[in-house]
């Protein structure tokens, strides 16, 4: 099962939202973690840590079979993602590959929001998440954004 | 103390449709509520209602989850309610989990949680659910009642309305410092009876509130919990005073028999064996009001609201112009589930909406019928309740009931409902002449002088039409086996 376009768009958006709250010499994975730890701090406020630990293991697992990269990175009992440093310092990782892997892992925590939550939760989580980034949630709900 | 003195307490809105009767106009504000119940009672989607009901951005509503149900889950369901309204989260609705307090602190930490949540969201609302998954596990160092209330204490004094919501057995009432504590205390029950579930809530106490006491049935549908109040919303209407107003059926040799017609705000009994023509007089009564402007209903248990306007048709009768112009309605009330509460709360709302001065209930085996098997046990009450309610407020019920035709009695019901009425109509088969003809006598009128003829009808083409004069050359004419006895002039 791939993730949906719309759903990969907001991935994508939201690390390049994290990417340029970041200084320039930041890594990519500094922006998927951010935007990782943001919805790991939103989430477990709301459904607790044991429920966002299993949303999130679930997601590693779905973003391996389609990142293998991704092979090192686990989800601590905490909630927090370890392993993605060594993703990226492997041997003839680029930066894309490395940014691919982390794009994969939190689209599929996004999908896996909206399959539980509903869009319309699934935006409110975010909204509270990156209260300055401005989400149109009918987008997501009625195809790509233009 | 004069009453600009009292301090008023200002009731909220439940956000449960007929609760708020329920609970004598509204919750409390800074009320402290336990909803109690067995798993799948519905006692978090009553708290719900209440959150989506009345939480706002500058007021908004706290709902701790604890162990138990999943939030993610939680939400997953309750999204499906009508009533859930997604663009309140976050700002006016805000779930926090507080499962890992709960796991690895104890009660003092919890309540350090809660107070720092709350003073930093100054909420209207707090719901704690489950409560009891959190006060499950042994204490240490605060004890429960201590912690209780605390908790109250500093609910109320940040002036929220709080919700505990806990499963509780009925046998914990006793004992528990929970119940001592709140100040409203609400249970759901469910319970199987034969093939159907049959929901009761019960305000066991409201402190402050004249509530209405006993067992209410309430449904969970689409658009979450609906209560049904057992006095029917009523309460607060008063009796209309007794009329002197009589209605007509019509037929104008009946309408003579009941001395100008049926008192308005009477209940009305036609009684009768299968054929007698009992839905044909109860249809020629609802038609000659909307004649004269007076709207009405006709509760249908047995037959399809087209089929019931079809017959009236082949009598002459239109009943689909009033419908079309909301000066007639036709319920069908569905079957084999109902409560008696729900019925009414069906007939009240279509009473109130074309404001209906005549009700036809065909009918009252139906309507046994159409309840739920634990229901049918409290049938007689529940009329009683029902009557009392419609003719209090100016309602005229018109009730048929079948009658096992018997040649050596002569009953008026089934059901021992007589005493429920105010006017019975008897038809029924007589054997005269080679034919089973019919007759016709009103039993009893309360207030009015009725005939005491016993009188021949027919049922034509233009419905009940009587015939020629009393029967007096026949005696034992209710046996239905009546002796012929020449007694016209020689």
């Amino acid at each position: 099962m791939t993730t949906p376009p719309e759903t990969r768009d907001l991935a994508h958006r939201l690390l390049a939202y994290e990417a340029g709250e970041g200084k320039t010499s930041e890594l990519v994975e500094s922006a998927t973690l951010r935007v990782y730890d943001k919805l790991r701090q939103s989430l477990s406020a709301f459904a607790g840590m044991a429920a966002f630990e299993s949303l999130a293991l679930r997601a590693l697992m779905q973003a391996k079979s389609e990142a293998p990269g991704l092979w090192a990175v686990q989800v601590a009992e905490d909630g927090s993602l370890q392993g993605l440093g060594e993703f990226e310092s492997q041997i003839g990782i680029d930066e894309d590959l490395a940014g691919e892997g982390g794009l994969v892992l939190i689209a599929r925590l996004l999908g896996l929001l909206r399959i539980f939550l509903g869009e319309a939760l699934t935006f409110s989580l975010l909204r509270s998440a990156w209260p300055r980034e401005v989400f149109d949630d009918r987008n997501l709900a009625h195809g790509r954004k233009a | 103390m004069s009453i600009q003195d009292k301090v008023k307490i200002n009731k909220l809105s439940t956000g449960v449709p007929g609760l708020d009767e329920i609970v004598g106009g509204g919750l409390p504000e800074f009320s402290f509520n336990i909803i109690a119940g067995a798993p799948g009672s519905g006692k978090t989607t009553l708290a719900h209602q209440f959150v989506f009901a009345n939480a706002t951005p500058e007021r908004p509503a706290l709902y701790f989850t604890v162990l138990g149900e999943s939030a993610i889950k939680m939400l997953r369901y309750q999204q499906q309610y009508s009533f859930f309204d997604a663009a309140k989260l976050p700002d006016s609705i805000r779930f926090i989990n507080l499962s890992q307090v709960v796991l690895e602190k104890d009660l003092g930490a919890v309540l350090v949680e809660i107070t720092r949540e709350v003073e930093k969201a100054n909420p209207a609302v707090v719901v704690v659910d489950s409560f009891r998954t959190m006060v499950r596990k042994p204490q240490s160092d605060m004890d429960l009642q201590s912690f209780i209330q605390r908790l109250a204490l500093f609910l109320a004094s940040w002036q929220a309305t709080t919700f505990l919501i806990g499963e509780y057995a009925e046998d914990e009432l006793r004992d528990n410092p929970i119940f001592t504590v709140a100040d409203g205390l609400f249970w759901l029950r469910q319970t199987a009876e034969r093939n159907s579930i049959v929901r009761k809530l019960q305000v066991i106490k409201l402190r402050g509130q004249d509530s209405v006491p006993g067992l209410h049935t309430f449904r969970i549908t689409d658009a979450g919990v609906q209560a049904f109040s057992r006095t029917f919303g009523l309460t607060a209407r008063k009796r209309n005073p007794p009329s002197n107003r009589r209605l007509c059926f019509g037929i104008p040799e009946l309408d003579k028999m009941l001395d100008g017609g049926v008192r308005e705000g009477d209940s009305v009994l036609i009684a009768g064996s299968s054929g007698t023509g009992k839905s044909v007089l109860a249809t020629q009564f609802i038609a000659e009001g909307i004649q004269h402007g007076e709207p009405g209903i006709v509760a249908v248990f047995e037959e399809r609201p087209e089929a019931y306007a079809e017959r009236a048709t082949s009598l002459g009768l239109d009943l689909e112009t009033p419908q079309k112009d909301g000066k007639l309605t036709i319920l069908y009330l569905r079957p084999l589930d109902l409560s008696v509460d729900e019925t009414m709360q069906s007939i009240l709302d279509a009473v109130q909406k074309i404001g209906a001065k005549r009700l036809v209930i065909d009918s009252l085996a139906g309507f046994e019928m159409a309840l739920s098997p634990g229901f049918r046990a409290d049938f007689r009450e529940s009329l009683y309740r029902m009557i009392f309610a419609l003719t209090g407020i100016g309602v005229t019920i018109l009730s048929t009931v079948e009658v096992d035709e018997s040649f050596t009695e002569f009953p008026f019901s089934t059901y021992s409902i007589s005493f429920l009425t105010d006017d019975i109509i008897r038809l029924r088969y007589v054997s005269i002449e080679g034919q089973l003809r019919k007759i016709m006598v009103v039993i009893k009128m309360r207030g009015g002088n009725h005939a005491k003829d016993i009188r021949e009808y027919e049922i034509t083409d233009k419905g009940v039409v009587i015939l020629g004069k009393r029967l007096i050359n026949y005696q034992g004419l209710i046996s239905g086996i009546p002796v012929y006895r020449d007694r016209s002039e020689p």
